[in-house]
């Protein structure tokens, strides 16, 4: 242990020393500070806090991925083409120990500019109010939708499978497949209308109601507000591009026939809010009923002529307090720290068999194809439709392999003030640090255990 | 049987094959190398004869393709035969980021030496290297000879009882040469094995107790120094600046004998020639362009031979007077680790020494035998001790006045 610290040490001062990170060190101190400025978003406290966290952190993190890619691929390429590495591996000191401590170098690193720049972000995100001479129902907005963690709740997904498979007969019966879906296929049409009937499921056509229902609700303390958070999508734009929405919030069991006296208050609301963006309807934690139990109901009232619809992804959420900002920023800086733990070992694997520029090359490949992940998957997952077999036995098995970053992603949490629980935060560490990095951390040992580190001189 | 090699090679060969596997160059053809324990060996050849080759496998950092290689008995790989061995490698390739303290600090923690060793040894090595007072300057802002001598220095920290030097004097002043073969020379005294690889006749002939030559991968000669170069057929006689009478009578002995003979004024050797300069220009305090503050091969030499010297002198400050004629005997004795010689002393003295009178010993140590007799007409209690100790290196250094019945420190 003593000699992989020295190997590490050794890395971090090659890595402050040779500028490699000075350089994205003094870019972060100074955009951060810049960045803490100039951002306004939508010009409320909310939207600048937002807009700092989201930049402030995806830069660092940006940069931080940056630099651990350049700094683990440099510190073993560059001891190998200038040959240090003969007076070292030399000494009384194992392979892997070299690579190992070598990773570990930018690992620690790593560690020690994300606390300063974790800590930037986070000292400028908490003074920003008091800076910036907020209003008092700005800074409240910001307390309920920005300083605090919550958790999110989301409808399930229905299963429509039995509809679609009955209306796909349907369309087949009458010959109109081909017509209505010219040119697809089978699970194309398939999926295309899935996705139809559980839309359906989710539109209120006017003077419809929408109720769903939600169990294990569990705020973090009744006094506090929850927030239905959602987003309008419409047939017909009506003409201010606004609909009404007649809201109630609550447990609805209890306006059923027979049931007790009123437990709990259900909140009515109506309000006009613009399509296609994001809102939120504020509410007690008292209207959970005491089992968990709640209920959100939407109304479409007459004076929209027009259907409303929530969309799938993000259509509708329920959001209530469950943990601090400050919890859950900690934990999203972890995220990016396993992130960087990732691609440290990622670039050690790389540069213990190719030389510096193909490394860099290779990791950067990964790092993009990583962050764009989902698309990858989705178009490779179109693909497979045609040529499953040989897919589900070759390329899947890489790409299930490759680093989901663009799940990883803190600022989906913080932005929103969601809830990133510790569960999530174990997974990740689970199948990305554990998982993955220990399989690339292997494979750089056995790689560079056994091959020659001289080169070729006659 | 093992054991009894510091270095053994068996049938080891390495072939450089293109990219299609087919064999394009024999770097090492079946080489089978036995260096003895407690020798210094001089692996010899012209460019691209397969030594560097040799030492890389030697090292692991090559695979050989055929055959296999002990060093020290063993796999040089594994951490218990590396922590024996000191390495220099053809070129000083280190950290340019880091100081030259820095740089032997963190050899040091990889043979996991404890903070106090390694600050002791570090101190030490680098008042030998004559590099103590740039030590706070990046490698990289480093001369070729400086890094040279940190090169040294590294391979050293861990007091090795083999040392592996490929071409170890390249860039190196002819001080820093002298220097090299001298600590060469002690190193062996003290019971150290020597793999010296080079292609500079000069430093190997002055140093090496048997040598291998090396061509197209392959030993073409291999022996004692002694052996290979005497002429058994003359005799050298060397003495003081005698009277042409004198000459006379002995050419008249001589002739008597029936033999022919030579009679002229020796010549200096240019190293000693230039030492001497050198030497004096600093003892005018001339400044000098470089950091490198070697004046004194007898500092280098004792405090090299015994590095731990400094050490123990920390610890116990009493090892004042055991006379410096002797040190070679003393430190043979002691086992390797715990060698507490008198060699501070010895350099305190050196020190002081060099200033009253370096000449005669920048001339009498290297020039060897056919200086000598000059030389004696200096007094001086200590250069008659010293002149005992460079009488030996002498013998070395030219490897053939059989007058001098050859008994080297070598045997």
């Amino acid at each position: 242990m003593r000699r992989i610290w020295a190997v590490s040490t050794n890395t971090i001062r090659q890595a402050l020393r040779m500028k490699v990170a000075a350089i994205f060190i003094v870019l972060l101190l100074v955009l951060l500070p810049v960045m803490g400025l100039s951002a306004t978003g939508d010009g409320t406290l909310k939207g600048r806090l937002q807009t700092f966290v989201s930049y402030g952190l995806s830069l660092t993190s940006l940069l931080l991925s940056l630099l651990t890619i350049i700094a683990s691929i440099h510190a073993i390429t560059s001891d190998i083409e200038q040959r240090q590495i003969y007076t070292v591996v030399t000494k009384p000191i194992r392979r892997y120990q070299i690579i190992l401590g070598k990773a570990l170098g930018v690992i620690v690193l790593d560690i020690a500019l994300l606390v300063l720049f974790g800590g930037i972000v986070y000292g400028v995100t908490s003074l920003m109010p008091r800076f910036l001479n907020a209003s008092d129902e700005e800074v409240q907005a910001a307390r309920n939708e920005f300083y605090t963690a919550r958790a999110s709740l989301v409808p399930p997904v229905l299963d429509v499978q039995k509809e679609v498979d009955e209306l796909y007969a349907r369309l087949v019966k009458n010959d109109q497949v081909d017509v209505i879906y010219p040119n697809m296929t089978r699970e194309e049409v398939l999926k295309q209308l899935t996705n139809r009937k559980r839309l359906e499921k989710r539109a209120a056509a006017v003077g419809q109601t929408l109720v769903w229902e939600f169990r294990n609700v569990k705020p973090r303390d009744p006094n506090q507000s929850l927030f239905v958070r959602f987003k309008y999508d419409v047939s017909v734009t009506p003409p201010d591009e606004q609909v009404y929405g007649a809201w109630q919030v609550g447990d609805v069991r209890q306006l059923q026939p027979g049931a007790q006296q009123m437990q709990t208050p259900i909140l009515p609301v109506t309000r006009k809010d613009t399509v296609r963006k994001f809102w939120e309807l504020e509410a007690p934690a008292s209207v959970v009923a005491k089992d968990g139990f709640l209920a959100v109901a939407f109304f479409n009232p007459p004076l929209n002529e027009t259907t409303v619809l929530f969309p799938l992804e993000d259509g509708l959420e329920v959001l209530y307090k469950a943990d601090t900002f400050t919890g859950n920023f900690v934990r999203g800086v972890l995220l990016i720290l396993c992130r960087l733990v990732f691609l440290a070992c990622l670039g050690a694997m790389a540069a213990s068999f190719l030389s510096f520029p193909v490394a860099i090359l290779f990791c950067l490949v990964i790092f993009v194809t990583g962050t764009t992940s989902g698309f990858i998957l989705d178009s490779f997952g179109y693909m497979s439709e045609n040529v499953s077999l040989v897919y589900t036995y070759t390329i899947q098995g890489i790409i299930q392999l490759l680093p989901r970053l663009d799940q990883y992603n803190p600022t989906t949490f913080l932005v929103p003030a969601r809830l990133m629980t510790w569960g999530f935060l174990g997974q990740v560490v689970l199948v990305l640090v554990l998982l993955k990095t220990t399989l690339l951390l292997a494979l750089a040992l056995l790689i560079f255990s056994f091959r020659e580190l001289a080169k070729v001189v006659v | 049987m093992i054991m009894d090699y510091a270095i053994e090679t068996i049938g080891l060969t390495k072939i450089f094959s293109d990219w299609w596997g087919r064999a394009k160059v024999y770097a090492v053809d079946d080489l089978n190398l036995q260096i003895r324990s407690n020798e210094v060996f001089g692996l010899l050849g012209p460019n691209g004869s397969g030594k560097t080759t040799t030492i890389k496998m030697l090292l692991g950092l090559l695979h050989p393709t055929k055959g296999h290689a002990l060093v020290l008995g063993g796999d040089a790989t594994h951490p218990k035969i590396s922590a024996r061995v000191g390495f220099l490698p053809e070129e000083s390739y280190l950290y340019r980021f880091l100081n030259a303290r820095e740089t032997l600090d963190f050899y040091g923690r990889l043979f996991g030496l404890d903070a106090k060793t390694r600050e002791m040894r570090i101190e030490a090595l680098l008042e030998m290297v004559g590099l103590k007072a740039v030590a706070s300057r990046p490698i990289g802002t480093y001369s070729k000879g400086m890094a040279r001598r940190i090169g040294l220095a590294q391979a050293l920290i861990n007091d090795p009882d083999l040392l592996i030097l490929d071409e170890p004097t390249t860039g190196l002043d002819p001080i820093g040469t002298r220097q090299i073969k001298d600590l060469i020379l002690k190193l062996s005294e003290r019971g150290k094995t020597v793999l010296l690889c080079s292609h500079l006749l000069g430093d190997v002939e002055d140093v090496c107790h048997r040598i291998a030559i090396l061509y197209g991968g392959k030993v073409q000669a291999q022996g004692q120094v002694k052996e290979l170069l005497q002429q058994t057929n003359k005799r050298q006689i060397i003495t003081d600046a005698v009277s042409d009478s004198t000459v006379h009578r002995i050419r008249q002995i001589l002739s008597d004998a029936q033999a022919e003979c030579e009679v002229t004024a020796p010549m200096e050797k240019l190293e000693t020639f230039f030492i001497r300069t050198v030497v004096e220009a600093q003892q005018q305090a001339k400044p000098t362009s470089g950091a490198v503050s070697t004046t004194q091969i007898g500092d280098f030499l004792t405090v090299g031979s015994g590095r731990e010297n400094i050490l123990d002198k920390l610890v116990a400050p009493s090892v004042s007077d055991k006379t410096p004629a002797e040190p070679v005997r003393t430190e043979t004795v002691q086992p390797r680790e715990t060698v507490i010689p008198e060699a501070n002393k010895d350099l305190l003295r050196k020190l002081t020494e060099t200033s009253g009178s370096p000449r005669t010993e920048r001339v009498s140590s290297p020039e060897g035998a056919a200086a000598q007799p000059v030389e004696t007409t200096v007094e001086a209690r200590q250069q008659e001790v010293k002149k005992r100790l460079l009488d030996q290196l002498t013998k070395d250094d030219t490897a053939k006045p059989p007058a001098q019945d050859g008994d080297s420190g070598h045997a």
